[in-house]
Order: C-alpha cells, then structure tokens, then sequence
C-alpha cells in the first residue's frame, strides 16, 4: 500500500479502488487551488510594501485593527451562545413534536438570506432607536439590537446545521430511553443530545463567528466599531495594508476554529443507541 | 408521521393527545418572539414602506415601477447567478466534503478543510473583490503566470473578470465552503458500514451512489442548494466592489437605499419584497421536493 | 489656547501622518466651549480619515477641546448622510450625527427637507459668499478638482486630457472611483469628461458619449478603483479627486510612484459644504466642530489634505498660508464649478441612463 496506509489505519474499512481516492485527490486538489490561489495574490500583494512587510507590522501594531477585531469577537461569542440557545431546543422540538411546523420555521429561518441586512437594521431603527423604547442612547443598547440582528442572521446555518445533525440521531428512541430513566427535558437536551451534535453545533458556531466578523451593513448602521467597517473603509481608502489585514484577519480567525475545533473535540461519552460505530 | 403512528409513538402517561398539541406548538414560543422581533417586524415596515411613497401617502406605484425593463432584467440575471452559483456550488462543494470525510484522504485534512471554510464561508465584500481582482484581473497573478508561462492570454480568449461570469466565480469563494460545511454532518451519517455492506452484497460503487448515498443525501442536498441560491441572490457587498455594472437586484436596491442618488427608498422595498416572493416560491419547491424524499427514509 | 497636535499613524489611519497640524489660531469662544464640553461628545459622519485630512484634524480637535468625537460611518455617501439626520430624528444615540459634510447640491435637498439648522461661523464674512446659503443653513468648505492618478511604474506616457484617455496605449487602464449610478464622485466624474468632450455642465449627455468611447475602446475597467487597484497596476489611471490623488501619492511614497495629473481642459470642481443637523443631539459640540473648521487651524488642516478651502482667498491675503503648504496645490486655474440646477440634472442623466448607454453584457464587452 502506498502512503495511504495512514488513512487505513484511521478508517477501517477495506482499501478503496485507486480510481476513486484518485478522484478524490482530484477534488481536493482543485479546491486547494480554487481557494488559496486568491489568498496568495493578496499575500503577495501585501509584501509589496515598502519597507518590507511593513504593512503587517503597521496592522499588528495599529489599535484600530485591535479593537475591531476584539469588539467583532466578543460580539460573535454571545451571539453563538444565544443562538444555539434558542435554536437547539427549537429544532429538536419541531423535529419530535410538531413536525408540521417544519416548514413554517425553516421559511423564517431562511429569510435573512433574502432580506438585504439595510432592511432588517432600517426597520430595528425605526423600531428600537425612537421613542418610546430608545435602546440606542447608549451603546449597550445598540449592542444588543446588533447581537439580535447577527443571531438572526446565524439562523439559517444554525437550525440547518443541527437539524441535519439531529437527522441523523433517533432523538424519538434517545428521548423515550431517557425519559423512562426519569430525565427532564433540559436534562435530555444537555446531556443527552448535545453531546452528540457536537460536529453540527462546531460547523454551526464556526460560520456564525465567520459572519459576525466580517458583517458590515448592519454594524456601519448601527455605528458598532466593528470589524466589517475598518476593513472596508481601509479596503476602499489604502492599499497595502488591508490586503495584509485580509490576510491576517483570515489567518487569526482560521486560528480560533481551530481551537474551537480541539476544545470541542474534548474527550465526552457518545451516546448511540442504535448500533454499531 | 401518520396520525396513528404518532399517538403509538407518544404513548408515554401523560397528557390527552389534543391538549398536548397545544402546548407542544407554544415550545415554539422563544423562537417565534425572536424571529418576530428581530425580522419579521423590520419585514413588515419593508412591506408597509413598499405601499407608500416618499410622503408616506398609501401607493401601488412601487409594484408599478417594478415592471420597468432594467428591474425585470436585474431580477433575471439575480436568479441566473443564483443558480449557476447554487447548482456549481452545491456539486463541487458536496464533492469536497465528501472527498474529506470518505474519500480516503488524510484523516487530518478533514478539520483543516471544515474549520478553513467557517472563515472562507464569509469572506466577502470589499476584501474578496480585490482577492480576485489581484488573481484574475488584467494584471492579476493567474492572468500573468498563463501568460507569461503558457502564452495562454485569457483576456484576449474572452474570459472578463468584470462581468457575470467573473462574479459567479467570486461568488463561489463563499458558496463552496457553505456547501461543505452544511453537508459534513450528513455525510457523516452515511455510515462507512452501508458502504461495506453493499459491497458485500455486490454493489458497484454507482449502484451504492444510485441507491443509497444520494437518495439519503438528496434532502440535504437540495435543501442545501436552496440555501445557497438564497445567500448569492442576496449578496450585495462582493458584486458592488468588483463589477457594479452587472445588473443585480441587490445592487439596485442599494442605490436606492443608500449612497449619493436621488433615491427612492419605496422602490427599494417593493424590490426586496420581490426577493422574498421569490425565495418563497423556492422554498415552496424544496418543501415539495423534500416531502417526496423523506418518504424514502420512513 | 496653542496646541500642537502629533499625529503618529499608529493612531491607526494607516497613511503617514500629514506632519503637523498646529491648532494655532482656534480660540474657541469660552460660552461655546463650556456649552460643548458639557455635552461631551460630537457625532460626525462620512468623514473618513484619508479625505481632505479629516484623520489628524479629528484628533487635534480633540486634543484642543476635549470633546470625544464619534466618527460614524466613514464610508458613508452624501445621501447617507441626510437619511441619517432622517432616520434618527427622535433618536438621540450615537447614530445621529450631529454636523454633515455633503455634496453642494445636497444642501439645498436638505434644507427642503427641513434637516439643518442656521449657524454662521465667527469668521462667516470671509467665506466666499459664493459657495454659502445665504440664511446660514449650509456653507461650502472645501473643494477639489477632479484629476487622473497615474501609477507611472504601469504607464510610461501620461495622460494629460480627457482625450488622451482614448488612445490605445492605455488599454483596460481607466477605472473610476465609484458606480455611476450611486457615487457621487462617479457621477461628476463623468459630467466632468463631458467639459473635455465638448460639452458644457448643462448637458452631461457628452460625458456618457466619451465613456461610452472608453467603454468600446477597451480602456475602460468597469470595476470600483481605489489605492488598492492604483498601486497593484489593475486600474493604473484612476479618475478621482485630486485630493484623494495627492494623498494615495503620499501614502505609497514612491512604490509605485503616482503622478497626479489636472486635466488640461475640462477642470471640474466639486465642493462640499458642511451643515448642522436640525436634530443634533449635541447642537453645541457642533457650534464649536464649525469654529474649529473654519478658524484658521480648520482651514489650513483642509490645506494640508491637499482641498481648497472657502475661505482661502481671505487666508492668502493675510499671508497666512506657508510657502511649502501652498506649493503643494494642485493648479487649478480655469476649474468650473457646477450649480446645483446642473448638478442634479446630470446626475438624473448619468444615473438614469448608464446602465443603458455604457453597460456591460457579457456578451458584447470588448474583454
């Protein structure tokens, strides 16, 4: 066997046919291109800076590419708390008792794709920032009208990602067992379910933090000093260093999914009644 | 479900079948607060603003306005980039994930890929039209690397980076890691043992395809799809820096909505209501589609 | 009181700090000043720190009063600015802004909508009357010219006129700054080729013509230029304000170099004029924002960023104006300004018609 044998090793199954892992490499390969040739442009672009790397040092040493980044962070983090905190009970709901809603949630659940983010900030405007509820005097206030705004906005990706994942589970049989053992529902949720969308809650929060840094509509009109506006006002007004921010920006936060990814990969139980894996 | 299997399903001793249908609808209750707060308030004034004019007066002309040459062809060429990008988005990005999960490959390349495509999943805008505009442009890295290394002047074949083809192909930076990341976890279910176990029983890899992995896969897929058309018909930011020149909704409401135009914001509402007539009629479609595959699975 | 303001790029604006921008000669009124401080904060709009030096003029504003500017919305376009005065009438958070810089013909739509109120500077009898409202609701600040920024490392021969552009040397080389159909500096961009074409500022209809020939030329790259594509060789001819020119030139120091050319005929000048917003949250920080800006250290800060000011006139008779400083200026003898009669009118025209005249189809783009 040929370099393949690590892949044995993790996967236990029979050796492939070559064609197909041939295929594969193919695919891969294509994608590799597809994605880290535009990056490389940029890259090189960004060492074009005189004197050398100079727009990197300028980026990592100027606090308004810090304090964007942070502020989009931290905004990300509560959002994706507050999202799976509302969605996973909502999407195991449906999928358990009310199957007939189904349509009727994803339709809302895809909305935010369709509705262009002017509209949905203009009406949270209009309806939050005036009399008689003025969230937006204090910038508290306008945070958790953006916080309202990105969980929405994290929606579709949120209830597709853990609706396919509990596709996947028989949450009747798991519920039923648990039940029986005397479990509340918050205790099946955390205990029981959770633990076993693990793959779907990380791919749900990696693109929920992705959209939140770099979203730029509603934080522009809600005059967050978020990430979305610094990196389009410099795009638009400089030349070197926002290719080097592009770059580091997307280097910093491929860094964070990855420790999300080992933290969340943390040694847990998986639960699986329904047979071999 | 059918009826009757639910209530055998349901038959734990608590509450009568009609009582708990109530209250099983009101564990809906949090998210339809939510939704109602944060979306469908800001979409109701966008349906009551598309039914005024610049005075606030009640109007139909802003539907009127929506059947003037430019605006069905917006809509037109919206739709058709939606699907290009939806269709070759969704293949090559479920061919990805799939390559990643079960195709053999390094067990590594898995989280490298799922965690690069959160970021990729989002890099748009401003940042992502220069990215091309400095790989494909006239001066850009591929251009001149074909050029110079092969002779191969794509310009002058008719490739045009500024157009709709070059935003289909800028569109598909965040539309191939949507795909994948909304996809692994399906792929994941499709157990390696049915993989086995049809091969045990004499399955050609394409019967295997044919008759379990994609009518499986087919809900996720074409829901996913969905998604898609749904995230590059209302994308905006990308389209705008690179090539404001083609003829995209997004691109014509912004101009009323904002920017230096004498603009006419009424306009821009009746337009977006448009959008999501439109994607309701294509969610309508999915929910058929899915209803008829899901039965598949019972 | 005399403050000099050290502007360090670290403060995060990226470009080299325009040296210093002395506060020497603002001696804010001490009514005003007390009034402002209490309100503590001042909301500007569409200011972003690279135009006209609006960067170091911030920080030095801050520095010589104390006053925490909250800057919304850089990016912002004139249109933008009055639908944010619009939006948050009751709304007295850090969304409204409190003062406005606009295009000229944006004053007058202001005013009609009922979106500023009057204020006349301390120094409002050396502005040039031109350029004000004569009831104090708006008032012209600067100006600039629209100019070519070249990256001469990509192109060896330099334009000089609008007709250059034509020439088959600079094939897909041109690009402008904005979208025609929702910039403004676009759009005048496009009225102004209409002066190099034979037209007149009462009939842009030439301008769509010679953009529509730069279009069929192949020289025209329909994308939104900036820094970015000026200094990567993408959109080595970019067409914008000679202020926002001279200051790319400045920021790249020389890699690439940047010429930046006037046009030999056809010199457009756009102003813009500044306003109090009807419903400033903070009318008082705004007052003192206009004694600074047109005091003396405002003025020569707009300098520095390369924009003619209003009141320049009234500063070169009083010799205030350095040497070095007004060396830089770009020569702009012959530059026409619009009324805002023809300003709107073209921009009906260019807005209405673009896409027809000019676009792009895949189909029929010359690659």
């Amino acid at each position: 066997m040929t370099s393949s044998s690590a892949v044995a090793a993790a996967k236990p199954s029979r050796s492939r046919p070559s064609p197909a892992r041939f295929f594969w490499w193919v695919v891969f390969i294509l994608g590799v291109l597809y994605f880290f040739l535009p990056l490389l442009a940029t890259l090189l672009f960004a060492l074009r800076s005189q004197p050398f790397l100079s727009a990197f040092t300028d980026t990592l040493t100027a606090s308004d590419f810090w304090s964007a980044l942070g502020y989009s962070f931290v905004i990300g983090i509560i959002t994706i708390v507050i999202s799976v905190v509302l969605i996973l009970p909502t999407a195991f709901w449906v999928r358990l008792r009310v199957p007939r809603a189904r349509p009727f949630v994803e339709f809302i659940t895809l909305l935010p794709f369709v509705i262009p983010p002017v509209v949905i900030v203009f009406g949270l405007l209009q309806m939050y920032a005036n009399k008689p509820i003025s969230l937006t005097t204090a910038p508290f206030g306008s945070d958790l009208l953006l916080i309202g705004a990105y969980v929405v906005l994290s929606l579709p990706y949120m209830y597709r990602s853990i609706d396919a994942g509990l596709r996947t589970l028989d949450i009747l049989t798991l519920t039923e067992a648990a039940q029986s053992m005397g479990a509340g529902w918050g205790r099946i949720l955390v205990q029981i379910i959770l633990p076993n969308l693990r793959v779907s809650l990380l791919s749900g929060a990696f693109l929920t933090l992705a959209i939140v840094v770099g979203e730029y509509t509603i934080a522009s009109f809600l005059a967050r000093p978020a990430f979305g506006p610094f990196i389009a006002l410099i795009g638009r007004n400089e030349a070197y260093r926002p290719a080097a921010v592009a770059i580091i920006s997307f280097g910093l936060t491929w860094l964070a999914m990855g420790v999300i990814a080992v933290v969340g990969r943390g040694s847990r139980t998986r639960i699986r009644i329904t047979g071999a894996h | 479900m059918t009826a009757p299997a639910q209530m055998l399903v349901q038959g734990a001793p608590k509450a009568r079948p009609a009582r708990r249908r109530n209250l099983n609808v009101l564990g809906l209750a949090p998210f339809v607060i939510f939704a109602a707060l944060f979306l469908l308030i800001p979409v109701v004034f966008l349906v009551v603003g598309s039914l005024q004019d610049a005075q606030g007066n009640p109007t139909l002309a802003n539907y009127g306005d929506l059947s003037q040459d430019f605006i069905i062809d917006a809509y037109v060429t919206s739709i058709r980039v939606s699907l290009v990008t939806a269709i070759a988005g969704g293949l090559f990005g479920f061919l990805l994930a799939y390559a990643v999960i079960l195709g053999g490959l390094p067990s590594f390349l898995r989280p490298a890929l799922m965690t690069f495509s959160g970021v990729a999943s989002n890099f748009a805008g401003v940042p992502l039209a220069l990215a091309f505009i400095f790989t494909l442009g006239h001066v850009g890295l591929v251009t001149k690397f074909l050029l110079d290394s092969f002779g191969i002047d794509m310009y002058g074949s008719g490739f045009n980076l500024y157009s709709e083809v070059g935003i289909e192909a800028t569109y598909m930076y965040f539309q191939f890691p949507l795909m994948v990341l909304i996809m692994a976890p399906a792929i994941d279910g499709l157990r390696q043992d049915w993989r086995e176990a049809s091969a045990n029983l004499g399955a050609t890899p394409a019967e295997y395809w044919r008759h379990i992995a994609l009518p499986i896969l087919t809900p996720t897929l074409l829901g996913t799809m969905i998604l898609l058309f749904g995230n590059s018909f209302g994308a905006q930011a990308t389209a705008y820096e690179l090539a404001p020149q083609v003829n995209l909704v997004t691109l014509v409401i912004s101009a009323q909505m904002s920017g230096d135009v004498l603009h006419n914001v009424g306009l821009g509402y009746s337009l977006a209501v448009g959008m999501i007539a439109i994607m309701a009629v294509a969610i309508f479609f999915y929910t058929l589609l899915q209803r008829r595959s899901e039965r598949w699975l019972r | 009181m005399p403050l000099v303001a050290l502007l360090a790029s670290a403060c995060g604006s990226g470009t080299p700090a325009v040296s210093l921008v002395p506060v020497t000669g603002f001696t804010p009124d001490a009514t005003l000043l007390a009034a402002a401080q209490k309100e503590g904060t001042l909301n500007v709009i569409a200011l972003p720190p690279d135009w006209c030096n609006y960067g170091p003029m911030i920080t030095a504003f801050t520095g010589a009063t104390g006053l925490k500017v909250n800057s919304i919305t850089p990016d912002a376009g004139s249109g933008d600015e009055l639908t944010a005065i619009t939006s948050n009438k009751t709304n007295a958070g850090p969304q409204a802004p409190d003062v406005v810089d606009v295009g000229y013909s944006f004053g007058a739509q202001a005013v009609q909508q009922g979106l500023l109120q009057a204020y006349k500077v301390s120094t409002w009898s050396t502005i040039d009357p031109k350029t004000v409202d004569p009831n104090g609701m708006w008032y012209g600040d600067y100006y600039g010219v629209l100019s070519f920024a070249v990256n001469t490392s990509v192109v060896k021969d330099v334009p000089a006129d609008w007709s250059d552009l034509l020439k088959p040397e600079y094939a897909h080389q041109i690009a402008l700054a904005g979208d025609p159909t929702a910039s403004n500096q676009a759009i005048q961009s496009v009225e102004a080729s209409a002066l190099g074409n034979g037209g007149t500022l009462d009939n842009a209809q030439k301008g769509l013509d010679f953009f529509k020939q730069l279009q069929q030329a192949g020289n025209f790259v329909p994308t939104v230029g900036g820094q970015g594509t000026l200094a990567s060789g993408e959109t080595p001819i970019l067409i914008t304000w000679n202020y926002l020119a001279q200051s790319y030139a400045d920021a790249l120091k020389g890699n690439p170099a940047v010429q930046v050319v006037i046009p030999k005929t056809g010199r457009f000048g756009g102003i813009y004029v500044q306003g109090i917003s009807a419903y400033a949250p903070h009318p008082n920080a705004a007052k003192l924002w206009e004694e600074y800006l047109y005091s003396d250290a405002g003025q020569i800060g707009w300098l520095t960023g390369y924009c003619y000011t209003t009141r320049f006139a009234d500063l070169v008779s009083r010799n205030a104006i350095p040497a070095a400083l007004k060396a830089k200026l770009p020569d702009d003898t012959g530059v026409v300004f619009p009324s805002a009669d023809q300003l709107t009118a073209s921009k009906t025209l260019i807005t209405g018609n673009w896409k027809s005249e000019v676009g792009v189809s895949v189909a029929t783009a010359k690659p």
